[in-house]
């Protein structure tokens, strides 16, 4: 084979990123939509502690102008792997496509993650520029705490996206077993929401909440982000959060492939 | 279009189809035992989330814009709980965007009953038992600890409020839905979205801002199904708790606009032409 006559192929997972990518964009109003339903959470919770910083300086270590930055972006990051990403996967398993997923020479997992990444990279160029403009036009978001910390924060973030997406890959798994998917993602973006810091920072929960939300792997997806972007931990504290995330998602990695693994010899595919 | 009023027996007729329909759903939905379980297990957790933050909040301070935990709960148990019932009972309209979209809405339409009653009793969202129950248990706790003289009217009233609620949430989510037969693409978010606009309800309207509280009082009044009865029951110091004794009205209202813009809509649907 020369390679000086063939047009060079792209790489396999490169092209699956671009395919959920055209996807994302061709449903340009979902897409719009499922931005702005974020969002009627964002308003409920900046003004509930708008209120509640009323005649306060600080609320469990955090002043108000870190709580409004804090609450923005959570969402925003939070809504990085969004619904749609779910349904995709738990979709390609009831409908039966996995077959196709499963005869190409792909680690599914791994073309699961690519396809994610695809629509997150529409969702989440459009949900920050939305983010953005709210945030400097309305809100008065805080720019990162330093350059080092947007630095840190953007580690962390991608770190976090390869998180979350793992997890509702893993759940999505459970789709070999039950038919009630919209049932499995309520559950599994109810515990997200909380288990991540996304409704409430993990500093402010009850003590016995705060122990698991801070050993479990969640914390990874918004809370390690925004902490190092706020500057709340830095030095030694930020490498050993950097660390524990990174750990983390590898061992989801891990994880995933042998529960992938079990799934597929345990459950007969749905009509084939 | 006959503008006489439905008599008598048609009425009697009508609920007892409705009863039979309904019953059908339910059994369809309790049939995969395990789904049901997650169903219900999801819709807690959904609800319990919000609780989370609540109780996170309420631990750092006492109370917000003068309202405590506890008149927060009885606001959260007055939306969930009608919520709840609706999903139960009147939750087939989320099928009608697909049904217009595919045409099998033709099939609804040439049934000798009204095409309203089958798009009802579509489905039965089960897991409206999870948030039922959770609506009852916080309005419950939130009403006992929140000092509330307790008067002859109270019980009546809530059992009033609770249901007229429903009815207005089942009528909305009948509006939200019927954007379909204007805009028939085969999903949309924004029946999702304005849905969840209820969730405003859940905390004191003191809070936000002009134009969210013009919005859930008059374009979808979701604040008359929580917020002005709680200022009621609370038996607050301003005028607006009036509203409160409303909300029927409102629902009376919101039920008329309804079955008109349900005319409109389905004088516009054509079918997809097979």
């Amino acid at each position: 084979m020369d390679d000086t006559i063939r047009l060079r192929p792209i790489p396999k997972y490169v092209s699956i990123i671009q395919t959920a990518f055209q996807q994302a964009i061709a449903y340009r109003v979902t897409t719009l939509f499922n931005i702005a339903l974020t969002f009627i959470w964002v308003f409920i919770l900046y003004y509930l502690w708008m209120a509640a910083f009323s005649g306060r300086d600080i609320i469990g270590g955090f002043t108000w102008d870190q709580m409004r930055t804090y609450v923005v972006l959570a969402y925003a990051i939070n809504a990085l792997v969004g619904w749609r990403v779910g349904s995709q996967m738990m979709g390609t398993i009831r409908t039966g496509e996995i077959l196709r997923d499963l005869v190409r020479p792909l680690n599914y997992c791994g073309s699961q993650l690519s396809m994610a990444a695809g629509f997150s990279i529409v969702e989440g160029i459009i949900s920050l520029i939305i983010t953005i403009a709210i945030g400097l036009v309305v809100l008065d978001l805080q720019p990162p705490d330093s350059a080092g910390a947007a630095a840190l924060f953007t580690v962390s973030l991608l770190i976090g996206f390869v998180t979350k997406a793992l997890i509702v890959f893993t759940v999505s798994l459970l789709t070999f077993w039950t038919l009630n998917g919209v049932g499995l993602m309520w559950a599994q973006q109810a515990i997200i929401a909380v288990l991540s810091g996304t409704l409430v920072p993990i500093a402010l929960m009850p003590e016995w909440l705060r122990i698991l939300a801070e050993v479990l792997p969640m914390r990874g997806i918004v809370s390690t982000p925004l902490m190092l972007y706020l500057g709340k931990a830095s030095g030694l504290d930020a490498l050993g959060l950097l660390a524990l995330q990174a750990a983390w998602a590898t061992g989801l990695w891990f994880f995933a492939n042998w529960a992938r693994q079990r799934a597929f010899n345990a459950v007969e595919i749905q009509g084939g | 279009m006959s503008t006489a009023l439905p008599s008598l027996t048609s009425i009697r007729k009508n609920l007892r189809l409705y009863a039979k329909l309904q019953l059908v759903q339910i059994r369809a939905a309790i049939e995969y035992c395990g789904d049901f379980w997650i169903g219900i297990l999801g819709a807690m957790l959904q609800q319990g989330a919000g609780l989370v933050f609540v109780t996170a909040l309420f631990s750092q301070i006492p109370e917000v814009a003068g309202w405590t935990v506890w008149n927060i709960a009885i606001l959260y148990g007055l939306t969930m709980l009608p919520k709840g019932l609706t999903e139960l009972f009147c939750d087939g309209s989320w099928t009608l965007r697909g049904k217009v979209n595919s045409g099998e809405f033709d099939r609804v339409l040439v049934r000798p009953i009204s095409p309203a009653l089958q798009s009802a009793t579509a489905i039965v969202s089960i897991h409206g038992l999870g948030q039922s129950i959770l609506g009852i248990v916080v309005l419950w706790l939130g009403m006992a600890r929140s000092d509330i003289q307790l008067h002859w009217w109270t019980v009546p009233y809530l059992v009033l409020i609770v249901l007229t609620s429903a009815s207005m949430i089942g009528a909305l989510n009948f509006v939200i839905n019927m954007t379909g037969f204007w805009e028939p693409s085969a999903q949309s978010a924004l029946p999702t979205m304005l849905a969840l606009v209820i969730d405003f309800a859940k905390f004191p309207l003191d809070i936000y801002n002009a134009a969210i509280r013009t919005f859930v009082t008059i374009i979808l009044p979701y604040a008359f199904i929580s917020y002005f009865p709680a200022l009621l029951l609370l038996d607050r110091d301003t005028a607006w708790k009036w509203l409160g004794l409303a909300t029927p009205l409102v629902t009376l209202v919101v039920i008329l606009f309804t079955s008109w813009l349900w005319n409109k809509g389905l004088r516009r649907y054509q079918g997809v032409g097979h």
